[in-house]
């Protein structure tokens, strides 16, 4: 074990920004499970580095970037980020021996995310340095989703590239504390009152449950994550983009969300969708997380998918638009539609695209459109994870791979069983490839996906 | 605003938004959409922001997404947006 001590430019206490607000309150409705929104992330070591050369690089890492030494607490007068200048980070040695350095790497990383992180006391980050032969191949991390996001992520692996080659990243203009003084002035207020005005206008009325029926005997644990491996499913949603002169994200948004539709029942699927949210000029480069969620609606259409597709390109645009808000404002209006309705709105169904790049630049040759409907018999489908308590009740997410399209679906057991969640991937995979040689009138999409309704089943 | 200075503006704040990937020379040669020109997802989003900004107006997104591909028919919808807020001011 080592320690790397630094010292950064300044120090500071502020309120907390709205992704950061966000964070928050999700870290605490998760309880136990919170260690779900860790962040592993591998750094590898390029060329031959000793171990002196990689902590310092890892130093400048934590001076460039406040987030990695912030701390995060509750006061009277709502929960801060305090950022220390100086202060210490003990770093773990990890020998490989004969497994590949950046797979034991992987799993280092993600067994260090499995504790959760005592955020008024831990710095956001755990780190171990992987050894093969006694040479640094690789840092193994895991960070708290307050300090960063899947873009911040990237933004530490590009300064890493500079770092390991020897040369010094620009400075860094803009940190959480300069956006937390920001999103009090306009035209932040103005477009936080703008969203919260456009969630009203869905919540206020429409169902308050994700599903109709009702729960059944969960499994242990809870909540498990399906995960699908599908070449036909990339080629088709890549081919389907092209045709329709939209975004492979809008094209796989509207299967989700027509299958969610379709099984539990009702003719509008309402989804929340994570956005990087990264439109000031300014935070593009910030380690930070500014991740928010927008509301997604989807009225499924009379005709046909195509026209789906292009409700759901419109939808995600409004829902894009309308996820810049503070967290704590929204959750006010949620609460006062709670009061008014009885309860609040469960919005427990999610889509995430999390590819940095909406292609699949390594996917195989295949021939014409009839030929990916062959593929189908590639696929598999696997159980990936588990937990006892992460609330959502359906919860997709496009899988950053470049040769296969990967999209993984969390359940809530007790309202839909392994089964149900396996065929609605399956449902998406097929509707994608049967798109691509005949046009599907909705009518046809349970037949074409194999799924209907789910009315839950008796315990 | 004649239309000619909408237009002009608005491929102005197209070509900040794609940070200079798109110039204004580009957005106003006829014959390609936004799309076409490499206008991405996010930067669409940070176009809508930069409208209701500068042209002080709220964009209804209700309209077909094809609306947002032609700098043409965007002005179109800018000047629509900035006549329904002078009527709204005005009652």
């Amino acid at each position: 074990m080592v320690t790397v001590t630094f010292s950064g430019a300044r120090d500071g206490e502020a309120p907390l920004t709205w992704g950061q607000r966000l964070m928050w309150r999700a870290i605490h409705l998760m309880g136990d499970s919170q260690t779900f929104l860790s962040c592993p992330w591998v750094l590898p070591v390029y060329g031959r580095r000793d171990l002196g050369s990689v902590l310092d690089a890892l130093r400048v890492l934590l001076e460039r970037h406040e987030s990695l030494r912030t701390t995060f607490a509750s006061t009277p007068d709502g929960p801060v980020q305090r950022v220390a200048r100086d202060g210490e980070l003990t770093v773990d040695m990890v020998e490989s021996g004969q497994d590949r350095a950046l797979r034991v790497a992987e799993r280092v990383a993600d067994e260090l995310g499995r504790t959760a992180f005592v955020h008024d006391k831990d710095l956001p980050l755990r780190c171990a340095v992987v050894l093969k032969n006694g040479r640094p191949t690789a840092l193994a991390l895991a960070f708290s989703h307050l300090a960063v996001d899947f873009q911040a992520l990237n933004t530490l692996s590009e300064d890493w590239k500079i770092l390991m080659r020897g040369e010094k990243p620009p400075p860094v203009e803009w940190q959480p504390m300069d956006q937390a003084a920001a999103e009090r002035e306009e035209p932040y207020p103005a477009r936080s009152a703008k969203s919260v005005r456009y969630w009203h206008s869905v919540l206020a009325d429409g169902p308050l449950d994700v599903f109709d029926h009702p729960p059944r005997e969960a499994d242990d644990p809870r909540f498990i994550e399906v995960g699908m491996e599908s070449t036909a499913l990339a080629v088709a949603a890549q081919r389907l983009a092209e045709r329709w002169t939209m975004s492979t994200t809008s094209v796989l948004l509207a299967a989700c969300a027509t299958v969610l539709a379709t099984v539990s029942g009702r003719p509008r699927a309402v989804m929340q969708l994570v956005h990087s949210n990264r439109r000031d000029p300014r935070t593009r480069a910030m380690v930070g997380t500014v991740e928010q969620d927008g509301l997604f609606v989807l009225d499924l259409p009379g005709t046909d998918f195509a026209a789906a597709c292009r409700a759901a390109q419109r939808g995600a645009l409004r829902a894009y638009r309308n996820a810049h808000y503070d967290p704590f404002e929204m959750q006010a209006m949620r609460e006062e539609i709670g009061r008014r309705r009885g309860r609040e709105p469960d919005l427990d169904a999610f889509f995430n695209d999390r590819r940095t790049t909406g292609t699949w630049p390594g996917l195989p040759p295949v021939g014409s459109d009839e030929d990916v409907a062959r593929l189908v018999g590639q696929t598999r489908t696997y159980v990936t994870n588990a937990w006892p308590g992460v609330r959502f009740k359906a919860f997709f997410t496009v899988v950053s791979a470049p040769d296969t399209g990967k999209l993984t679906l969390i359940v809530d057991t007790a309202y839909l069983p392994r089964d149900v969640a396996e065929a609605m991937l399956r449902g998406v995979e097929a509707l994608l490839v049967r798109s691509l040689t005949e046009d599907v009138p909705m009518a046809a999409i349970p037949k074409v996906c194999g799924i209907g309704p789910y009315a839950g089943s008796p315990t | 605003m004649t239309a000619e200075e909408y237009t002009r503006r608005l491929a102005q704040l197209i070509s900040e938004v794609s940070d200079g990937e798109i110039t204004v020379e580009e957005v106003l040669a006829a014959g390609h959409t936004l799309s076409a020109l490499g206008l991405t997802s996010p930067a669409r989003i940070r176009l809508i922001d930069a409208i209701e900004d500068d042209f002080g107006v709220e964009m209804d997104l209700s309209d077909e997404p094809a609306s947002f591909e032609d700098v043409g028919t965007l002005s179109a919808l800018v000047a629509r947006a900035q006549a329904v807020r002078e009527t709204t001011r005005a009652w």
